[in-house]
């Protein structure tokens, strides 16, 4: 569906992407990872032809993508991360432009505008004026104006940024809904829960490069780090960390904040000897929690930053 | 898909505040000004009949020649004088003095005009008695020293006109109307603003909405023709609303030739529409600075056009003609002028063939640039 070979796109001396490679196959929900400012939007925006790129070729449906390849445009559907809708023109307006830039039937195009409106929630919202509606609904607004055409391959670039919970939750269900109905999505997030709630394969992106391409479990099993153990501790000796940090199948352990952190290696756990060592040294402990690892410890370990930051 | 684009921005543009405030409320706002500022303005132009008084003694009553050239400035609609008779001086002097009249003639060894103060009407005075004294000392001379010229008399009397006053239309002199043609070519001009948000909203680097609209399988000329056309809409009918308003709410005169006004107002709502665009094309030029270029020039053209001095546009015309032709503005009104004072439509045409000319420029260069456009960065 999608194929980008070596692209590369500067932004003066910035080197904004450096020779991506992107492969997309029909029917997947890919999600783009990384954190601000890694290339997720630009490499969206040249793979639409929207960016001029230095080198590098995009395909999409096999066909070489440019600006005035309307044949192609036709099959996709666009939902950028900032709004883009008219704020003089009621939601039902704004869905009926942007659907009918695709659609010229108009019966036809009434049909998918009122589907998008029932797809997305927004019945009781239809004579509203953008600015009269929250921001979750102004995003689902956007994703209403990017998606009522029915398009094959659907970009969805950061559509739940500022959106409350049940927006949030409103609107991946409904790109679920989109897949099962056969569209093949990319969506780019900073959002890692989310990405690995909903994408069926994974590329994680720093510095206009992709770090790493996968399913999730494949991704987690790149790196060497396991469970995560974290414990609240009022005071901790500095011989006692020096005793965990030296037990079997720990991978790294620190204390900062009065908060003991202990991760394993891979297939290790260490959560029984930790909790032996500071009850023989009668450590007081507070909370105890511990986690499987996250797109964040595959992110940590493979570029040494917090996805988070 | 061109009812979608067109019809949406139509409704886009007449629900848009800053459109209804600067081109449907604004314009009211002015015209209603204009209207109560110059209400006394053409009527300041007409010369107004002098309250004269003349000393009705005996030596008046015995210049039955004077009594008959003044008595014949007296008489009519268009007289010169409102003459007043007062028995003696002393009536005379405290009708000056209250400002009753303003001077008043006395026929003593001499016919005399007392006034009080100088001034216009002093001055017409003035000229009309050294003319009686000469014309009546040039006929006392001819008849003492050659009776042979008394046929040339009749010559010597008669005033002969090398002109002829003729009216180029049936429309009255005006001059607070050419304060409302600019107020319309200012107006005019305002479609910038329309051909701004067009193009602007097509921009992927200065709008989401240019970027998305750049992404879907609309060409971009297409998009971009199709939007103007909306623009041009909606400010047009911001046009015909204020010159309606003009007309019928606060009645003023734009003469017999109403569909011509109506022609030039809709070709130079294209003009400002395309002005707007062609400013705005260029993607590295931020959306405020744009703004602010279509103001600053705006407001050259329409106070070198006389929208805050009635004669500038003559003044322009006469020292820099060629900045005179080519200020969109002063073409606009100038054929407004024409439809109102000329009754062929040579000029006015002229000037619509330059104003058409100057927007197909304009539409020349804006689809140039629009077409070519790919974007470094958004």
């Amino acid at each position: 569906m999608i194929q980008v070979r070596s692209l590369v796109k500067r932004y003066g001396d910035l080197l904004a992407l450096d020779h991506f490679d992107l492969n997309v196959q029909k029917g997947e929900i890919f999600g783009l990872l990384g954190p601000n400012g890694s290339g997720k939007t630009t490499a969206i925006n040249c793979m639409l032809s929207l960016l001029k790129y230095g080198k590098g070729e995009v395909h999409l449906f096999g066909e070489p993508m440019s600006s005035d390849n309307y044949a192609l445009k036709r099959r996709i559907g666009v939902v950028m991360q900032n709004v883009a809708v008219f704020n003089e023109l009621t939601v039902i307006e704004n869905i009926d432009y942007f659907c009918g830039l695709y659609v010229p039937d108009k019966a036809k195009r009434r049909q998918l505008v009122d589907e998008a409106v029932e797809f997305t929630g927004l019945g009781d919202f239809r004579k509203f004026l953008p600015k009269k509606l929250s921001g979750g609904l102004l995003r689902r607004l956007n994703i209403a104006c990017g998606i009522a055409h029915k398009p094959e391959l659907i970009f969805l670039d950061e559509p739940t940024v500022a959106v409350d919970p049940q927006s949030r939750n409103h609107i991946l269900e409904g790109i679920r809904e989109l897949n099962r109905n056969g569209a093949t999505i990319v969506y780019t997030s900073h959002y890692m829960e989310e990405v690995e709630q909903l994408c069926t394969r994974i590329m994680i992106m720093s510095g206009g490069k992709a770090v790493a391409t996968g399913t999730k479990e494949e991704l987690k099993a790149m790196i060497r780090t396991g469970e995560k153990m974290t414990a609240e501790i009022y005071d901790l000796p500095a011989n006692v960390l020096k005793e965990i940090q030296k037990l079997d199948g720990t991978f790294s352990a620190d204390y900062t904040d009065n908060l003991l952190t202990v991760r394993y290696t891979a297939g290790s756990h260490a959560l029984i000897p930790v909790l032996d060592i500071l009850r023989r040294n009668n450590v007081g402990v507070g909370r105890v929690f511990s986690e499987p690892p996250t797109l964040n410890d595959v992110f940590l370990e493979i570029t040494g930053k917090e996805l988070k930051d | 898909m061109f009812w979608n684009i067109y019809g949406k921005r139509v409704i886009a543009g007449i629900r848009d505040k800053e459109t209804m405030i600067w081109t449907w409320i604004f314009p009211i706002m002015l015209a209603t000004l204009f209207y109560f500022a110059f209400a006394g303005l053409d009527a300041a132009g007409m010369l107004k009949v002098i309250p004269m008084g003349v000393v009705d003694n005996e030596q008046y009553r015995q210049d039955a020649s004077f009594v008959s050239a003044l008595e014949s400035v007296s008489t009519g609609e268009d007289r010169l004088f409102d003459l007043r008779y007062f028995p003696d001086v002393n009536g005379a002097d405290a009708a000056l003095e209250s400002g009753e009249i303003d001077g008043y003639i006395i026929a003593g060894g001499a016919l005399s005009l007392i006034v009080k103060s100088d001034g216009l009407n002093q001055t017409i005075a003035k000229s009309f008695l050294d003319s009686y004294l000469q014309t009546k000392n040039s006929v006392e001379a001819v008849i003492t020293r050659d009776l042979s010229q008394l046929g040339n008399l009749e010559e010597l009397l008669s005033r002969v006109n090398y002109t002829e006053k003729i009216s180029l239309s049936d429309n009255p002199v005006s001059a607070k109307i050419g304060y409302f043609y600019s107020m319309l070519a200012m107006i005019c001009m305002y479609g910038c603003f329309q051909g701004l948000v067009s193009v602007s909203y097509l921009q992927a680097n200065i709008s989401a909405l240019g970027a998305r609209r750049t992404m879907s399988p609309v060409g971009r000329f297409r998009m971009v023709t199709y939007d103007l056309l909306g623009g041009m809409t909606v400010h047009y009918l911001s046009l015909l609303f204020c010159v309606a308003y003009i007309i019928f709410v606060l009645g003023i005169d734009f003469g017999s030739k109403l569909g011509m006004v109506l022609l030039t107002c809709f070709v130079g709502s294209v003009l400002g529409v395309a002005f707007g665009a062609m400013v705005s094309v260029n993607p590295k030029i931020k959306e405020q600075a744009k703004t602010a270029i279509l103001i600053t020039v705006n407001m050259i053209c329409v106070f070198l056009s006389g929208l805050m001095i009635g004669n500038m546009n003559y003044i322009v015309m006469q020292n820099v003609p060629i900045a005179a032709w080519l200020n969109p503005a002063s073409r606009i009104v100038d054929a407004f002028y024409c439809l109102y004072y000329y009754d062929n439509y040579e000029r006015f045409f002229l000037n619509i063939g330059i104003i058409s000319a100057m927007t197909v420029v304009l539409l020349v260069i804006t689809s140039f640039f629009i077409g070519r456009q790919r974007y470094e960065s958004i």
